[in-house]
């Protein structure tokens, strides 16, 4: 059995070590490339949404590389999230590939059927060790999202324009050579050492931004086209409200002091919104007001087309730009976004907050 | 008082309980205009563009009914069925409407969430009727009452009833026992209840293939064991309500040979339709090979392209029949000449 998995952001490190600590063979798939979104998009129901499509790419990328068991997590609605596995088996199934599609649902949905799974993809280790394994890649998941969080507050105060983008290209690189959770570890600690010596210019005071969204679109580089970088090269501090630890931490732990933090700040949408819709969508609104009362200069959207529930907070985000004079911006991705449009956006937004702030850039 | 029902989205489901819930608790009930270019442009302005074209038209029927009622109703369907959902545009319309249309009266939001128990299906409208300044025994007789309309007309739509016909001319048509068509056979109108049954969006797709001779059937006219059962195949449960639907309701008809082609009704950018649709045809593909077609609708279709469209399909159903299969096209026989008829 050889493994594959779909690509979000930095989620393949923690899978990687994951599957390294177990034995099992896995093959990452190569990095998003126009490719895999062409790929993706040809074999897609045209009005699927964009991480559906990419999703795609990756596997037929996979499998030329001797993947032939696809693993991903699930969901149960009302998130088209949920149906990903179905739809795409069927697809797969109708190119006349005959791959393994493993849905791991979480454990709420059914902690039976939830381990039988990790078994079938384990194999016969032992449960002990298979703990252990999860205990180190959610370890992981922590460590990485502390790397980007350490490199997106670096990006803005940067002695030397875009060293902080060389480090990370090169902790990429070196990654490749790295297996199981502990080198793993390691390389990420030096990485982190490597970010932390780069040289700040003194005296400046960044303009804010929050970042909100859908999760898939927030999280990998290659849909949102790189905005985090954009952002930072234009001389933002990029704040993130959703990141893999994150829900990783919501879905799949018991850390209660987190999961009461979260609530607080959900609370915070009470006179908008005051239900999950599904999705992100609670937590954009809420994270979009939260972000206003910790004194940010703005916050952006970030949403595929088409997508459900980030459609209900895009209608609700106008209403909170007016109420609390706070500037927000939504930007929709899909196959066809162009990265110039997108940037002019992006620099528009931040000429308007820095003026706004008496910054003239 | 008067309250104002929107005649968008599940109004073609729900009506008779809305209206019979709310006339029992001794209020007026008044219906938006039914759609026009007016009513659309309004809904198409006001909502954001994002959203999908029965959202958006929704958006412009509540704003028909400002100045024509004193409150308006807007349901919020969380769920209908115990573990299903609704699509999530559905849970967060009153959000949407409110933030987007500008001087609204009061809303009137009842709940229906029945995702944890069914039971509690009503909870939001005991809560409503209080809020109403409606006594307990008058709420659970008006609910009763509500429940009552709404099995009596599920019961009719299960006997064939084209829903449209019953909600505009009631009784009259209730009396008249559901066609065959002129002979033809029968054509499935898969889609949503808010896109089948809204003629203007639909440009009258369902008397356009009744005059030419066929007999549209509808999800609504499935039951729900029929789709339970057509649905039980699928590897993992199908969490839309609509979606399975949908789904079983076409499922069931092909495994049945009711009908002789589909017509799959969509809006652009619906999120249920692109996972359903894709299925539904897939399926069709290996195992029934019934003629399939896909209409996306939205807020720019156009008439002609539609109607090209309509006659090429039924064009293609009947010369399937008669000689279409003797000629083949670059040399090879396309159909498998199994009359479906």
């Amino acid at each position: 059995m050889v493994v594959t998995f779909p690509h979000m952001g930095k989620m393949y490190i923690p899978v990687k070590a994951l599957f390294d600590d177990l034995g099992v063979k896995v093959v990452i798939p190569p990095p998003i490339s126009k490719k895999t979104l062409e790929t993706g998009t040809r074999l897609s129901p045209e009005m699927a949404c964009l991480p559906l499509k990419i999703n795609m790419g990756n596997y037929l990328e996979s499998i030329a590389r001797g993947a032939d068991t696809i693993v991903l997590s699930g969901s149960c609605g009302p998130c088209r999230f949920g149906y990903y596995g179905v739809v795409q088996k069927e697809i797969l199934r109708d190119l006349g590939y005959d791959i393994d599609v493993v849905i791991i649902d979480t454990p709420q949905l059914g902690i039976r059927a939830f381990m039988e799974k990790i078994r079938k993809i384990t194999g016969n280790q032992p449960w002990f060790k298979v703990l252990k394994a999860f205990s180190n890649a959610s370890d992981i998941v922590a460590l990485v999202d502390e790397l980007l969080d350490a490199s997106l507050m670096k990006r803005p105060r940067e002695m030397v324009p875009g060293e902080t983008d060389r480090v990370m290209q090169q902790f990429e690189s070196d990654f490749a050579e790295a297996v199981g959770s502990s080198e793993i570890k390691a390389l990420i600690g030096k990485y982190m050492e490597k970010i932390r010596s780069i040289r700040e210019k003194a005296g400046v005071s960044p303009l804010r931004i929050g970042l909100v969204g859908e999760i898939y679109t927030l999280i990998e580089p290659f849909v949102n086209l790189n905005v985090e970088r954009k952002l930072g090269r234009l001389g933002v501090e990029v704040h993130r409200g959703i990141t893999i630890n994150e829900w990783v931490k919501q879905h799949l732990s018991l850390d209660f002091s987190y999961k009461r933090k979260q609530k607080r700040i959900l609370k915070k949408a009470e006179p908008y919104l005051n239900l999950c819709v599904g999705g992100h969508a609670w937590q954009t609104v809420a994270s979009t007001v939260n972000y206003s009362d910790e004194g940010l200069d703005g916050v952006i959207q970030v949403m595929p087309f088409g997508c459900m529930p980030e459609i209900v907070a895009e209608s609700i985000l106008p209403s909170i730009a007016s109420d609390r004079s706070f500037p927000i911006m939504t930007l929709t991705v899909d196959e066809l976004t162009g990265e110039a449009g997108y940037m002019t956006r992006l620099e528009a937004f931040v000429d308007l907050l820095s003026q706004k702030k008496g910054i003239l850039a | 008082m008067k309250i104002g029902i929107p005649r968008a989205l599940l109004y073609f489901n729900y009506y008779p309980f809305w209206k019979t819930f709310f006339e029992e608790l001794n209020h007026e009930t008044v219906l938006s205009s039914k759609t026009t270019n007016r009513v659309l442009d309004m809904g198409v302005k006001s909502c954001v563009d994002d959203a999908c074209l029965p959202v958006k038209l929704f958006h412009g029927h509540v704003m028909d009914l400002i100045g024509k009622a004193d409150r308006i109703f807007i349901p919020r369907l969380i769920s209908v069925e115990p573990g299903e959902y609704i699509c999530p545009k559905f849970i967060g319309l009153p959000e949407m409407v409110k933030n987007s249309v500008p001087n609204l009266p009061e809303l009137i939001v009842i709940d229906f969430n029945a995702h944890r128990n069914a039971e509690r299906e009503y909870d939001g409208c005991k809560a409503v009727g209080k809020a109403l300044g409606a006594g307990l025994k008058q709420i659970n007789g008006a609910l009763e009452k509500a429940k009552s309309a709404q099995r009596e007309y599920e019961n009719r739509l299960l006997q064939g009833y084209n829903p449209l016909k019953l909600l505009d001319q009631g009784a009259a048509e209730a009396q008249r026992i559901p066609g065959k068509g002129s002979g033809k056979g029968r054509i499935a109108l898969i889609g949503h209840p808010y896109l089948l049954y809204d003629q203007h969006i639909n440009m009258n797709i369902c008397s356009k293939l009744e005059k030419r001779g066929y007999q549209p059937l509808f999800p609504e006219n499935i039951g729900k064991d029929s789709i339970d059962a057509a649905c039980a195949g699928l590897p993992k449960k199908l969490f839309w309500s609509y979606g399975q639907r949908l789904l079983g309701s076409g499922l069931h008809m092909l495994e049945r040979g009711m009908v002789s082609g589909i017509v799959f009704i969509s809006s652009f950018g619906c999120g249920i339709d692109s996972f359903i649709g894709e299925l539904l045809q897939r399926f069709n593909h290996r195992s029934f090979k019934v003629p399939y077609t896909t209409i996306t609708l939205d807020e720019h279709s156009g008439q002609a392209g539609f109607d090209t469209r309509l006659e090429a399909f039924t064009d293609m159903l009947e010369w399937r029949r008669v000689d279409g299969c003797h000629i083949p096209s670059y040399g090879q026989n396309v159909h498998t000449c199994q009359s479906p008829f």
